[in-house]
């Protein structure tokens, strides 16, 4: 009644059901990783059904089955891809996790692999029609699958030598190389005379070249900046110096992309070495603003001038309960080059006291725009 | 080209054609006392909130337009509805066979198409034109901010010099601007979205965390205006409504210097004095009076953020000077005594307004039942033993257990807060 293909893939669709109840009532019932196991046990159930209702395709009958099962497979590499898997997640399990998960990815795919090679040997004695039912049955995983992991290679080669040149030779190697990859495209599609044999070693000089840099490129490390950045925490809250910029470099660009910006309560420039500020819904310039207070109202800081600056919002002091010692309270925004804006939001629970009033200033620039919490 | 139907299945349906029954004298009766009971409705002497009743140039853009796409909805309808009711009659059922089914006529589709599309042209022409004229800020005389959270508005005025406000006004329920001056409103909230809307000075606008969204408002003559919030935003959602009040440009000034002015304590032996120290025992944890000091003389600063889900609880500066509370569902003033101010006469308006809630017009049965347990009269968050999902802050106000006595002291406080 059930058909071999059936057989298998009904079989690996109990195998993950189970797998998924243990993992349940093991680890944890709410992990996305039951959710998983049970989703492959479904989809190995609809293969399964799919292949029980089609009959396997009507690859074989029975009788064919047993003489089919007489012959000898063919030779095969995925054994040792499996292999391969195997020693790699054991490697895994004792070193880091991204072996680990390469590793059970690598068991995966020579396992699928050699399954279905193996099922699709069984199918008859000719072996070239064995090989077409192997790929009906495995290739519209098998191409995407193999598309997918050289697109990440390519990815991740190609990041890490924009991540070890400069921005600007960052930016003339992607203009290049993307120039390049669409020069031969356009000679490819429209050249049909352009030989097979040609075409791969273009294929084959630019794999290599991507293969050099890039490998070239991980050597050498990553530039000087990130590795500082990376080192020195720029991307945390709790780097904000908030007064001159003592480290040589930053994130010109945080904070660029943020939609709030459609509705923020007001904007702070800085134009010709002067402070001022425009709420929405009036074009004249202010030394004061309001905003209402318990409430998240953002503010961005637009720099038009040359110079680097940050916004930075004093919010009066409070004592440390422990010491009694006051501290300030306040935030910034990171440097802002020219043309460049940011957002700060904040959240004001109480006006400020008289002798402590609420403003922002620009470190290296005059004045102060008053905040006021009513 | 027509032809004759005569199978069976055909047949059989033109019988079952025939059999329909004319609609009963009854049904016809009950669809016209419907309609009478909708039109008459339209006729309602006390609506405050009438989207048809424009009291300002914002409201009445909106109404011209409404005008005239009701207008031509209204001759389109006519025109559709008696179409279909001619072709309904002309060709009814009369045992008549099956005319010929054809399908397509490119002229008609043709006409069909291009018609609307110039009526919808027409129409998003004005429409467009309307929505860029409400969205006209250059020329704003005033500004107020306005912040929503569950279940009422607070209201703060920037510094504006030019209007006399040297200091920011804070204040909540009733929001006050001079008539003939465009207010633009910079909205936004503290909890969840709530709507904006005064019918009579103009349409509708969200309050959403995080943004701010502009209004503009403008009244043409003094006068109170009804709204409530149009946006579901929770338990007391229907009970979260506003009074916008328009003052002549004299008034306005007077209302603005009397906010501008700190409360000042009750004379010593009083019974208002005691009130203020339940006041201060109870109720400045979450509401703010400016001038209020505690024994040691030291300024009483309310920390609603401490307490209170949204932040925020109304500032008590003025209490006596708005005849509103609680998110302005109560009159401050007796049934009495409100019309005195509802309906008095544009000229008359700002003075019998800015007098305030004098001893006899206040509504003590709704201001007490209040303070003895606000929940009670209002649906809030407010059980102690429920406010795991607000970090154990209340969303209103809170049942404070008030003695009778402490209630006497409060209300004898709270009318010396003009």
């Amino acid at each position: 009644m059930f058909t071999p293909g059936s057989k298998y893939f009904l079989g690996l669709s109990g195998l993950s059901f189970v797998v998924a109840t243990l993992y349940m009532f093991l680890v944890n019932p709410n992990d996305l990783g039951a959710l998983a196991l049970l989703g492959l046990g479904c989809a190995f159930g609809a293969i399964g059904g799919f292949g029980l209702f089609t009959r396997d395709g009507d690859v074989f009958s029975e009788e064919d089955a047993i003489e089919a099962s007489a012959t000898s497979p063919t030779p095969s590499f995925w054994p040792i891809v499996f292999a391969l898997g195997l020693a790699l997640t054991l490697t895994g399990l004792a070193t880091t996790p991204i072996v680990f998960v390469l590793g059970v990815a690598t068991l995966i795919g020579g396992g699928a692999e050699w399954a279905v090679q193996n099922w699709a040997d069984r199918a008859s004695s000719d072996v070239s029609y064995n090989g077409f039912v192997r790929g009906r049955a495995i290739s519209a995983i098998e191409y995407p699958g193999i598309a997918a992991v050289g697109l990440a290679v390519i990815a991740f080669l190609f990041s890490r030598v924009m991540l070890t040149v400069s921005k600007d030779q960052g930016s003339i190697i992607f203009i290049v190389v993307s120039s390049a990859i669409l020069a031969a495209g356009f000679a490819f599609a429209f050249k049909p005379s352009l030989r097979t044999k040609s075409k791969a070693i273009v294929t084959i000089i630019g794999a290599v070249l991507l293969l050099a840099m890039g490998v070239a490129s991980a050597l050498t490390g990553e530039r000087e900046e990130l590795v500082k950045a990376s080192k020195e925490d720029h991307f945390a809250a709790v780097h904000r110096e908030c007064g001159a910029e003592k480290a040589k470099y930053y994130d010109k660009h945080a904070n660029n992309t943020v939609s709030l910006r459609s509705a923020v309560a007001a904007t702070i420039f800085v134009e010709d070495g002067k402070l001022y500020a425009q709420m929405i819904g009036l074009q004249t310039k202010l030394d004061t603003i309001t905003i209402p207070r318990s409430n998240a109202t953002s503010v961005i800081f637009r720099n038009l001038d040359d110079t680097d600056y940050r916004l930075v919002v004093n919010l009066g002091s409070v004592a440390v309960a422990e010491t009694g010692v006051k501290e300030k309270v306040g935030t910034c925004t990171q440097l802002t080059g020219k043309n460049q804006e940011q957002l700060m939001t904040l959240n004001v629970p109480k006006p400020a006291l008289a002798d402590e009033p609420y403003s922002f200033t620009v470190p290296g620039i005059a004045g102060q725009i008053k905040l006021v919490v009513p | 080209m027509s032809h004759r139907v005569t199978t069976s299945k055909s047949e059989k349906a033109l019988d079952t054609v025939s059999k329909v029954k004319s609609p009963s004298r009854r049904l016809l009766a009950a669809a016209a006392g419907s309609t009478a009971v909708l039109a008459l409705s339209g006729c309602a002497k006390n609506a405050p909130q009438d989207t048809f009743q424009p009291k300002g140039p914002n409201a009445q853009m909106i109404h011209d337009l409404d005008k005239l796409v009701f207008s031509i909805a209204g001759v389109v309808g006519v025109l559709v509805l008696g179409f279909a009711a001619y072709t309904f009659w002309k060709y009814r059922d009369r045992g008549q066979p099956i005319p010929s089914q054809g399908h397509g006529k490119p002229i008609a589709e043709i006409v069909l198409t291009i018609i609307p599309a110039l009526i919808l042209t027409v129409v998003g022409v004005f429409t467009f034109r309307t929505i860029f004229d409400l969205a006209e800020t250059q020329d704003t005389e005033l500004i107020i901010n306005v912040t929503g959270q569950q279940w009422w508005w607070e209201y703060d005025y920037p510094v504006q010099t030019e209007l006399g406000i040297n200091q920011p006004i804070i204040t909540s329920g009733q929001i006050v601007f001079p008539a003939g001056t465009k207010v633009l409103l910079r909205e936004t909230s503290r909890d969840v979205i709530h709507s904006f809307w005064i019918p009579a000075l103009n349409g509708k606008k969200d309050a959403v965390p995080g943004r701010i969204h502009l209004l503009r408002l403008e009244a043409d003559k003094p006068g109170i205006y009804a709204g409530q919030c149009t946006e579901f935003c929770g338990l007391s959602h229907a009970n979260m409504r506003m009074e916008a009040i328009a003052l002549s440009k004299a008034d306005f000034a007077k209302w603005v210097a009397n906010q501008q002015t700190p409360a000042t304590s009750p004379a010593d032996g009083t019974m208002a004095k005691e009130g203020e120290g339940v006041f201060l025992n109870q109720c400045v944890r979450c509401h703010q009076v400016d001038g209020l000091k505690k024994a040691d003389g030291t300024p009483a600063l309310a920390a609603p953020d401490e307490n209170v889900y949204s932040g925020a609880a109304p500032n008590l500066t003025h209490f006596m000077s708005r005849t509103t509370f609680a998110g302005a569902i109560f009159d401050l003033v007796t049934k009495e005594c409100r019309p005195d101010v509802w309906d008095a006469k544009p000229e008359e308006f700002g003075a019998k307004y800015l007098t305030g809630v004098t001893e006899e017009c206040l509504n003590q049965r709704d201001l007490r039942a209040w303070l003895r347990n606000a929940p009670a009269v209002k649906p809030m968050y407010a059980d102690p033993a429920k406010l795991g999902q607000s970090d154990g802050k209340y969303r209103g106000m809170p049942n404070l257990n008030l003695s009778e006595d402490d209630i006497d002291k409060l209300v004898a406080y709270l009318t010396t807060l003009k």
